[in-house]
């Protein structure tokens, strides 16, 4: 494997382990399984994409983007509390939906973005630093929450929500807030590759949850689950580990067009080796 | 403190009421012991005080907050986070922006009140500890909740016997200290004679003795057998049961 490729792989990891957040969150701390992403991913893309193209600045065109992938959180969580439709219902029902939407916000399939500047440069290097620092001020802010009165009654409502409720907690709210904050990240990250690459085409949704859900299982069984801090480790450290994986698998000669029945092998390895023989299975609500 | 007035409560498929107008009222501080057989509705009318379940008919009155114990410990507390994260969950009605590890001293203290040394597992994971401990912690979670009505459902059901006598002084000590109206469920008749203010006994969904004061006071295990092999034989029962106040 080629240097470039390394480190090529490194600045596309820690823009997979943004989406690995955004599963992380719901799912680790609301016990939620939240298939939003391969929707509010290509949202947060579209609209970054409109809005530098209306002369917006990058930076309040990511948060636009944040904004409006969160509310797309906000809506399956709803549809979830309100109707009782299953979460992974919920979110595949949304995803569906926002294609169309993403589709009528861009009014074409794709849209180069060449003359509208941004936050990268040619420089790799500088390109790696921003969203390293994009990164720490996401995920600093939510690490120090989740210590405090608010962040433990937010982790409490996926670990045991009779309990939860018992205390008061307003699981509503709690399940409103992280999926805001899930559907954000998602906006985040299809914001900044589309900034990255300055190109935006409208199925760049397609199988991204398979590749963030790789990326927390292959951090979860390196360094497991079982404190908050390898919680909070968990997704950067298999998001870089699993772009490294897939760039040795490219460079031994794995067509490109292999790499999604590749991603979902993994997935289910991973599975595999952590169950050790025992049924495991994500909870549905 | 807590009142109930004709509560029933039937669940579908099941073709005799689970609780057939229950008429219970408990002042600020009293403690009470509930006694019965397995499906005499005892469990249901404590997760209908609790809000749980909701009646059929009749309605509560509750001057205060609730907290409970459940037979299950995986129920009353969270296994995955450590000792001091569970107590401080407990601790916050009112939640702020600071960090919840500001609770720790005073947690400490209330654990090492225990005396049983599981305060140096303060940083553990709960499910690092017996099932034992970890009821201990959910009794001692309740307790210091800051809920002014508190209901206890065979909170000492899982534990050996000395753990049973431990928690159940520590229970009795601190439901005093902190003026607590307390209901609690068991099937250990020596614990309903020997702990509480009051004895109510339930059958078939109705409240069937209910003693206090005095009688309470000199009520003998035996005499409570008894009654509760009385009610037991089909044939003497009646409807309306008995009551011995």
């Amino acid at each position: 494997m080629s240097i470039d490729l390394f480190i090529n792989g490194l600045q596309q990891g820690l823009i997979l382990a943004i989406i690995a957040y955004g599963i992380m969150i719901p799912f680790r701390f609301l016990d939620f399984a939240d298939l939003t992403a391969d929707g509010a991913y290509p949202l947060g893309g579209a609209t970054c994409a409109v809005c530098m193209l209306s002369g917006m600045h990058p930076t309040a065109a990511i948060l636009v983007s944040m904004i409006c992938a969160g509310i797309m959180g906000i809506c399956t969580a709803l549809i979830h509390l309100k109707f009782r439709v299953n979460s992974m219902l919920a979110g595949i029902i949304l995803s569906t939906m926002a294609y169309s939407v993403n589709l009528r916000i861009m009014g074409k399939p794709n849209i180069a973005l060449f003359d509208c500047g941004g936050l990268f440069r040619e420089n790799i290097g500088y390109n790696m630093l921003i969203i390293v620092i994009i990164l720490a001020i996401c995920m600093i802010p939510f690490a120090v929450f989740l210590r405090t009165d608010f962040g433990l009654r937010f982790r409490a409502v996926g670990l045991n929500s009779d309990l939860a409720r018992l205390q008061g907690i307003s699981i509503r709210k709690y399940t409103i807030f992280g999926l805001f904050a899930a559907g954000s990240m998602f906006g985040l990250a299809g914001s900044l590759i589309v900034q990255l690459q300055n190109y935006m085409d409208v199925g760049i949704g397609v199988g991204i949850l398979i590749h963030g859900l790789a990326s927390l299982m292959i951090g979860e069984a390196i360094v497991g689950n079982a404190t908050l801090n390898r919680q909070l480790i968990a997704p950067l450290l298999g998001a870089l580990v699993y772009q490294q994986v897939q760039g040795i698998a490219l460079s031994f000669g794995l067509a490109p067009s292999d790499l999604k029945f590749f991603t979902g092998s993994i997935v289910l390895l991973v599975i595999a080796l952590k169950s050790g023989g025992k049924h495991v299975g994500i909870k549905q609500k | 403190m807590l009142s109930l007035n004709n509560i029933t409560k039937s669940f579908s498929g099941v073709f005799e009421p689970v609780l057939k107008d229950i008429n219970l009222s408990l002042c600020e501080g009293e403690f009470c012991t509930l006694v019965g057989a397995n499906g005499s509705g005892k469990s249901t009318l404590l997760k209908i005080i609790s809000g749980e379940y909701y009646a059929d008919s009749g309605n509560i009155r509750r001057n205060g907050d609730i907290s409970q114990v459940v037979q299950d410990v995986n129920k009353g507390t969270i296994p995955a986070m450590t000792m001091l994260e569970n107590m401080a969950l407990s601790r916050m009605k009112t939640p702020r922006f600071s960090f919840y590890k500001r609770h720790k001293n005073e947690i400490v203290e209330k654990i090492k009140s225990l005396n049983i040394g599981l305060e140096k597992f303060v940083d553990q994971p709960l499910e690092a500890l017996s099932g034992g401990q970890r009821q201990t912690i959910a009794t001692l979670m309740a307790i210091n909740s800051g809920g002014k009505i508190l209901l206890l459902d065979e909170h000492t059901s899982a534990l050996d016997p000395k753990m049973q006598v431990m928690l159940m002084k520590y229970t009795v000590k601190s439901v005093r200290e902190h003026g607590l109206t307390t209901l609690m469920i068991t099937h250990n008749l020596d614990d309903a004679v020997k702990y509480g203010d009051r004895l109510i006994m339930m059958h078939k969904g109705r409240i069937v003795v209910d003693v206090k004061g005095r009688k309470k006071a000199e009520l003998k295990i035996q005499s409570l057998l008894e009654m509760f092999h009385r009610f037991e034989d089909q044939s003497l029962l009646h409807e309306g049961g008995e009551d011995v106040n």
